[in-house]
């Protein structure tokens, strides 16, 4: 077995396979088969961003999409929020198309280092977000006080925006997507340009957030953001969802690690396929056998009993979010041997 | 609906006002109004003709420079600095988020016009020129000339570069003022095809004539009222077929 194919079968073992989104009732967002291509140049040459996404959203969830620069999680927000129009599939909000503009009354959303007019003060600028809302002027002042405290901007909400350092603008931001009390945050690498105290405060606030039960679904390609705050987390690699993990289940999924005594004769993936060996290390004789489930764990051991190989230990290892991330980017999950039995 | 459009206008009206181009064209526009009181000595027996056509052809030409300047780049800018992303992720449709650019900038162009006349007022009575109602006339359809020509920048500017917009706007707002020449030299060429060519330019391209009364006002003859009515009526239905052109190509827009 190549180590291409090690690497798959091990990747489907230790992640949860992407589950069909068929949406229910609780679903807040639903996203089938989403396919983008750009085109760009004077030959409008195609670059494919997206190629046949789907996941789904239930409500109240923290689903993170997890991926490297141009994997395609902003292609796939900006077509949510119909920014960009899909080439094919479908995408439902709140159980209705995501066309209808009407929706977006309830969606809050912080885009990948804002951009805002200049010429707006912090205040003036959440003002003219909460018209476009269409909120009564006594409860936008009142909103935008409460969150200009929330996102510490209290103190420079009266300065213009021109003047505002990357992470001001970033929690200015976030005050922006959360003026409407937003039932589907949509938050675009929520994290970026903010020091590690305001990284703290914007996770606390969004665990906050989560409590109250909205619904986020956000961006990044930082590990520990999204250890901290999801409930699932779907790797995105070359525009297509490589995997969807579900945290509940630990810090990542787990499988089954076996010692055994000496390297066996005869190639153990022959025997019980999706089985990955590894050499135990330089002083020690014997081999690793990562096995991906209860099934084949059982067939392994009778494997081992009928050839007299002696079975040193089975434990079940954590295997880090980072390490599948890795993984699903083929860049290695840090055993470095990867050997065929 | 409406008050995200004029949460929009009203955006659009302070960005345009706290914009250096702006006041740079004003002053400019002021200082040829002013002028006008300098240059008049020059033509004896004619010195309120020259303050009034110097002060009302000022009006014109920088109002058409202030919808050049700021509304060729004004969507762009939005495009370009990504402020419209968070925008059109609000409840807004893009055609009101267009009519709300529109309207801002065509409230900016109405104030300036008011500044500009009455400086122009005051020049005209520093002169000894006696105002008639008839300058009110020429004010108004200088200004439904502006708005129109404010929405055909919109309406370029929806699918071409800024300097191209502002391109295709100065052409149209020549060939606007020469429409009814174009027209006449179609009938005049006598084939069947080049006259029916000349009338669809015609009809295709807004007949701006209609909005110039400066030299009848300035010549001091009467100007009807039924014509005020039909340039507003004029006006508006150009302007509509301009935006809904550029809503239906701005709704197609991607915002990569």
């Amino acid at each position: 077995m190549n180590q291409k194919v090690m690497t798959r079968n091990v990747a489907e073992a230790v992640l949860n396979p992407p589950e069909a989104p068929v949406m229910s009732g609780g679903d807040v967002l639903r996203v089938l088969n989403l396919v983008k291509t750009y085109r760009t140049g004077f030959w409008r040459k195609p670059q494919p961003a997206l190629k046949g996404v789907s996941f789904l959203v239930p409500r109240g969830e923290v689903f993170a999409l997890l991926g490297h620069n141009g994997a395609g999680k902003t292609t796939t927000m900006k077509c949510i929020l119909n920014l960009v129009h899909p080439d094919a599939g479908e995408i439902e909000i709140f159980g209705t198309g995501h066309r209808r503009w009407q929706s977006r009354a309830r969606i809050g959303y912080l885009p990948e280092a804002p951009y805002f007019y200049d010429h707006l003060t912090g205040r003036e600028l959440l003002d003219f977000y909460a018209r476009l809302f269409g909120m009564p002027r006594a409860d936008r002042q009142q909103r935008i006080t409460e969150l200009l405290a929330q996102v510490n901007m209290a103190d420079h909400a009266d300065i213009r925006l021109g003047k505002y350092s990357k992470g001001m603008l970033q929690r200015i931001g976030l005050a922006q997507a959360l003026l409407n009390r937003p039932e589907l945050l949509i938050l675009d690498e929520p994290m970026t340009g903010l020091d590690p105290l305001g990284r703290r405060e914007v996770r606390d606030l969004l665990t906050v957030l989560k409590r109250g039960g909205t619904t986020i679904l956000l961006s990044t390609h930082i590990v520990p953001d999204v250890e901290a705050l999801a409930d699932r987390v779907g790797i995105l690699k070359q525009g297509l969802l490589h995997s969807i993990h579900d945290m509940s289940r630990g810090s990542a999924a787990t499988y089954f690690e076996v010692t055994l005594g000496q390297m066996p004769h005869g190639a153990i993936a022959d025997v019980v396929r999706g089985c990955r060996c590894l050499p135990a290390g330089s002083r020690h004789p014997g081999a690793i056998v990562q096995v991906p489930d209860l099934d084949r764990l059982a067939r392994l051991l009778a494997w081992c009993s009928d050839l007299g190989a002696e079975v040193q230990a089975v434990h079940t290892p954590q295997t880090s979010l980072e390490e599948v991330f890795l993984e699903a980017l083929g860049a290695g999950s840090g055993r470095e041997a990867n050997k065929s039995c | 609906m409406l008050n995200q459009g004029k949460a929009v206008a009203m955006n659009t009206f302070r960005e345009t006002v706290r914009d250096r181009i702006f006041y740079i064209v004003g002053i400019f526009g002021l200082i040829l109004i002013g002028s006008s009181a300098v240059l008049s000595p020059l033509t004896i027996g004619a010195q309120g003709k020259i303050v009034a056509d110097v002060g009302l052809s000022s009006m014109s030409l920088f109002g058409l420079l202030v919808v050049l300047l700021v509304g060729s780049s004004m969507l762009r800018k939005e495009l370009e600095k990504r402020t419209l992303t968070t925008i059109l992720t609000k409840p807004i449709t893009r055609g009101q988020y267009l009519c709300g650019k529109f309207c801002g900038l065509t409230v900016t162009l109405l104030c300036m016009l008011l500044v500009m006349s009455l400086v122009f007022l005051v020049i005209m009575l520093v002169c000894r020129v006696t105002p008639h109602p008839r300058f009110l006339a020429a004010f108004y359809l200088t200004f439904l000339e502006l708005t129109l020509i404010n929405a055909a920048v919109v309406l370029f500017s929806t699918f071409v570069s800024p300097t191209l917009a502002a391109v295709f706007t100065l052409c149209l707002f020549v060939i606007g003022h020469l429409s009814e020449s174009v027209m006449n030299f179609g009938l005049v060429m006598g084939s069947a095809w080049q006259a029916q060519i000349s009338k669809i330019v015609y009809y295709l391209i807004p007949n701006l004539e209609v909005f110039n009364i400066r030299g009848a006002v300035v010549h001091g003859q009467p100007v009807a009222f039924s014509h005020l009515i039909l340039a507003t009526l004029y006006c508006l239905v150009y302007v509509l077929l301009f935006m809904l052109l550029a809503s239906v190509i701005f709704a197609r827009k991607e915002l990569r």
